[in-house]
């Protein structure tokens, strides 16, 4: 039986998944979805001007536009339907409970030309394989501070800095196997820049892949219509360079994802990936360190484990190194790791490269590591443990954007321009508190592309971010083509996290330009 | 295989048979007793509440034991851990955890089935009767054994399913006998015809009402339905052809032949199986149904703390 039936099925909400009879106005014959859409401004990825797309949206546009509002609201449903099935949903702890949500899916793709995207591709790579420098050398020769490119203590004040892996050498020098760089796209000219860098435990890679799969079962006809390249190839390059990390060799490499477990929020993606690769998905409990070896507890009894991909952070690892609380990891881990009997990826310690204080120093790690200029622009950052740059920020914060280094998901942060005088004054006095814990840039207003507006039942613009996935095999860095585009699906939001009404996009990299 | 993931496939295949089960009993025993209502004869609905174990519970939460409490409770409460509701919950959940080692079939069969469960309105299906609602349950239970034994490749993951199915199945049958013999003995004289009525309502409720009057000639006799349900080396809802495939599946993980055990799970599923082959039902009611159902609950306690202890837990080194 098709899963569809069962919904129809159940009483009480019977239809709420059947196709949609939505009453939308249908507008001029030739603009559809797109009546009355505007561009507002910002840098439109779609329009040049209302009713006139770039060149590389053109098929797309005449594809929708066709479509009646109605049909284009049965997809929609469709496709999210789909997503709850497959249980590809995230669990949000608002309501104490841990609810499930669906991770809502725009249809409308993003689409990148191929020219542009040749660009962000050698862009990233330049700076994974710079952020890697970085780290080698924080742990280990630490050359960077005797030439005096980045305060000593800027970098071991990050809360992500970990004394315990200072000088431990890991497998092939690797640090950053997968990186997640957000970018954002400059309002007037549309170009790329690096708003942050993940090289912790970056998530959201398998919403890219699922995402492309639902794509091309919905509107197939629009995905014909292009040559997009394709992205499902991460998980057997990602499988490839864990197994290259075996210090048993590739051979016989017993090779697990760890997960803090079910009620983590990116559990679906942990299960996904493990499943993809063929590696077995394990929680701390599973594992046992025995004699400086890592095993896990098999029906069989004790079986090694040579490779981790750990999906669980730093200070939840090893309750004997880090925090004594935590159920999460396994006691002795760290040992294991030190004496290189167990490889981990990421690396520990790689928070202190994604601090975002350190963000500012990036272009300079580029140059001083690479000689070479950096391709992909940074956001310009005020620093506030650096008086002068204090100073400029309490001067200016109804105009600036300030964000707590430590924090991520879009907590933690003033938006100075959308913000009342009381709010502002909050934050001013936790800023003085502990500039450290602060930085600040200018407001960017992110590009944005036509999103669904389930309210008002036609397309608008949206806001949008973009995170590729970067995987780095010692050598070279591979990014899967395009990445995830998150978008802001409220009106007039800035804010693309999931936990905060986000939602995400297929993004469409070309094989040409058109 | 992680023993955490076999652990898991032996709590999902049992959380979807105690839903099925319970789903069978309330459905089937439900629309009796409301004809039972009719004659002028109080309704015992007690019954269903010890078989799900949960009598207890329920007086905690109801002042007033009658159908439309029963069936609120036994499906839907959240607050009732054996609720058919929670049940599917809980199996999903344990699916959840090992959604990389099953199917993705399995993942989105089971996961629908959760979906469409919480989607009922409790008061409608009330006012509605059990029906609609139970024969729902019962057979996405079915379409998820099959989906399984479709997609899922038959190595010793498969085997822990059918451990754990096989397990909870023996001891709801054995509840289910029990709990039915008891209320005949405890109950008023009743009417032959009544009797009668309540012996078809434990056939249906596992399924073996047809299968039964192949075997045997009417009328239905209490002992025969006993027989039926403890013996039957066919029927795949009795006591005997369960704990028969509980001591398949346990040597099919270990490896172990005939007259053999590797462990105490297994010897003592195989001392089961062996009296089950042997034993008549005449001698079962000369030394006491119910001693004897209870045993049997007790050796299916035994036999799921040692699979948990050989293959599910390990000791905390020190």
């Amino acid at each position: 039986m098709h899963p569809i039936e069962i919904f129809v099925d159940a009483p009480g909400k019977a239809g709420c998944y059947s196709g949609g009879m939505c009453a939308t106005s249908v507008g001029m014959a030739n603009m559809g979805l797109f009546e009355g859409y505007d561009t507002g401004g910002f840098y439109d990825e779609m329009f040049l001007s209302p009713g006139h797309p770039r060149p590389h949206y053109a098929k797309l546009f005449h594809r929708l536009a066709a479509m009646a509002p109605a049909q284009f609201e049965e997809r929609r449903k469709l496709a999210d339907l789909s997503f709850l099935i497959q249980g590809i949903t995230f669990t949000v702890y608002s309501d104490g409970r841990g609810t499930e949500r669906l991770f809502p899916f725009d249809l409308v793709p993003r689409i990148i030309p191929s020219s542009e995207w040749a660009r962000v591709d050698r862009g990233l790579s330049q700076r994974v394989i710079a952020l890697n420098l970085f780290l080698q050398d924080v742990y280990g020769q630490q050359s960077i501070f005797r030439d005096k490119r980045i305060p000593r203590s800027l970098v071991y004040s990050c809360p992500a800095f970990r004394r315990e892996v200072v000088g431990v050498e890991v497998p092939r020098g690797i640090h950053t196997h997968i990186c997640g760089i957000d970018l954002v796209r400059d309002s007037k000219t549309g170009e790329f820049c690096v708003l942050e860098d993940n090289v912790r435990t970056p998530s959201g890679v398998s919403y890219v892949l699922e995402n492309r799969l639902v794509m091309t079962r919905t509107l197939p006809d629009a995905f014909q219509a292009y040559e997009v390249l394709p992205v499902n190839h991460y998980p057997a390059e990602l499988s490839r360079i864990l197994r290259s990390l075996s210090p048993r060799g590739e051979g016989n490499a017993q090779i697990v994802l760890l997960t803090p477990g079910i009620y983590n929020s990116a559990y679906f993606e942990h299960s996904f990936l493990a499943q993809q690769m063929g590696i077995e998905l394990v929680e701390g409990r599973d594992l046992i360190v025995d004699g400086g070896i890592v095993y896990m507890k098999t029906i069989r009894g004790l079986t090694r484990v040579d490779v981790i991909y750990r999906r669980v952070d730093d200070e939840f690892l090893d309750s004997l190194t880090f925090r004594p609380d935590s159920i999460l990891g396994v006691p002795g881990l760290m040992g294991a790791y030190r004496a290189g009997n167990v490889a981990l990826a990421n690396a520990v310690g790689n928070g202190v490269a994604d601090d975002k204080a350190i963000y500012a120093y990036v272009p300079d790690f580029i140059r001083y590591y690479l000689g070479e200029e950096p391709i992909l622009r940074s956001v310009e950052t005020y620093i506030c443990a650096r008086p002068e740059d204090l100073a400029y920020v309490l001067d200016h914060l109804k105009e600036l954007v300030v964000k707590a280094v430590g924090e991520s998901g879009g907590y933690g942060m003033l938006i100075g321009p959308a913000s009342d005088s009381a709010k502002i004054e909050a934050f001013r006095e936790r800023i003085q508190a502990n500039p450290r814990n602060y930085i600040a840039q200018p407001v960017i207003s992110l590009s944005r592309v036509p999103a669904y507006d389930e309210t008002e039942g036609c397309v608008a613009g949206r806001h949008v971010d973009l995170r590729p996935y970067c995987l780095y095999d010692g050598e070279k860095v591979t990014i899967v083509p395009g990445g995830l585009t998150r978008v802001a699906l409220t009106k007039g939001s800035l804010v693309v996290n999931s936990s905060q009404g986000g939602g995400s996009k297929d993004t469409w990299v070309l094989r040409g330009d058109e | 295989m992680l023993s955490r993931i076999a652990e898991s496939l032996f709590w999902l295949a049992r959380y979807i048979e105690r839903a099925e089960g319970t789903s069978r009993i309330l459905d089937v025993n439900y629309h009796m007793l409301l004809e039972q209502s009719q004659q002028s004869y109080r309704p015992r609905w007690e019954p269903l509440l010890i078989m799900a174990g949960e009598e207890d519970r329920f007086r905690k939460l109801y002042d007033e034991v009658n159908g439309a409490n029963v069936f609120e409770f036994l499906a839907f409460r959240e607050d009732n851990p054996s609720s058919i509701v929670q049940c599917v919950a809980k199996a999903r959940e344990n699916a959840r955890t090992i959604r990389d080692r099953i199917s993705r079939e399995m993942w989105e069969d089971i996961n629908g089935l959760y979906h469409m469960a919480i989607r009922y309105i409790p008061e409608e299906e009330i006012a509605a009767g059990p029906h609609r609602f139970c024969d729902k349950i019962k057979f996405g239970a079915h379409r998820f054994h099959g989906v399984t034994d479709a997609t899922l490749p038959h190595d010793e993951g498969w085997e822990f399913l059918r451990i754990g199915r096989a397990l909870e199945r023996a001891e709801m049958t054995a509840r289910l006998v029990d709990v039915q013999y008891h209320n005949l003995l405890d109950g008023p004289p009743a009417e032959n015809a009544l009797d009668n009525h309540q012996w078809m309502a434990v056939l249906r409720s596992v399924g073996a009402y047809e299968a039964y009057h192949r075997q045997y000639h009417p009328p239905i006799e209490p002992e025969k339905v006993a027989e039926m349900l403890i013996l039957h080396s066919q029927h795949p809802h009795s006591i005997r052809f369960s704990a028969t495939d509980v001591q398949s599946g346990l040597r099919a993980v270990s490896g172990s032949g005939r007259g053999s055990y590797a462990n105490e799970a297994e010897r003592l599923a195989g001392r089961l199986v062996e009296r089950l082959n042997y034993d008549r039902i005449g001698e079962i009611f000369h030394q006491g149904l119910h001693g004897y159902l209870d045993d049997l609950l007790r050796i299916c306690g035994l036999i799921g703390e040692d699979i948990a202890r050989t293959y599910f837990y390990y000791a905390v080194v020190a």
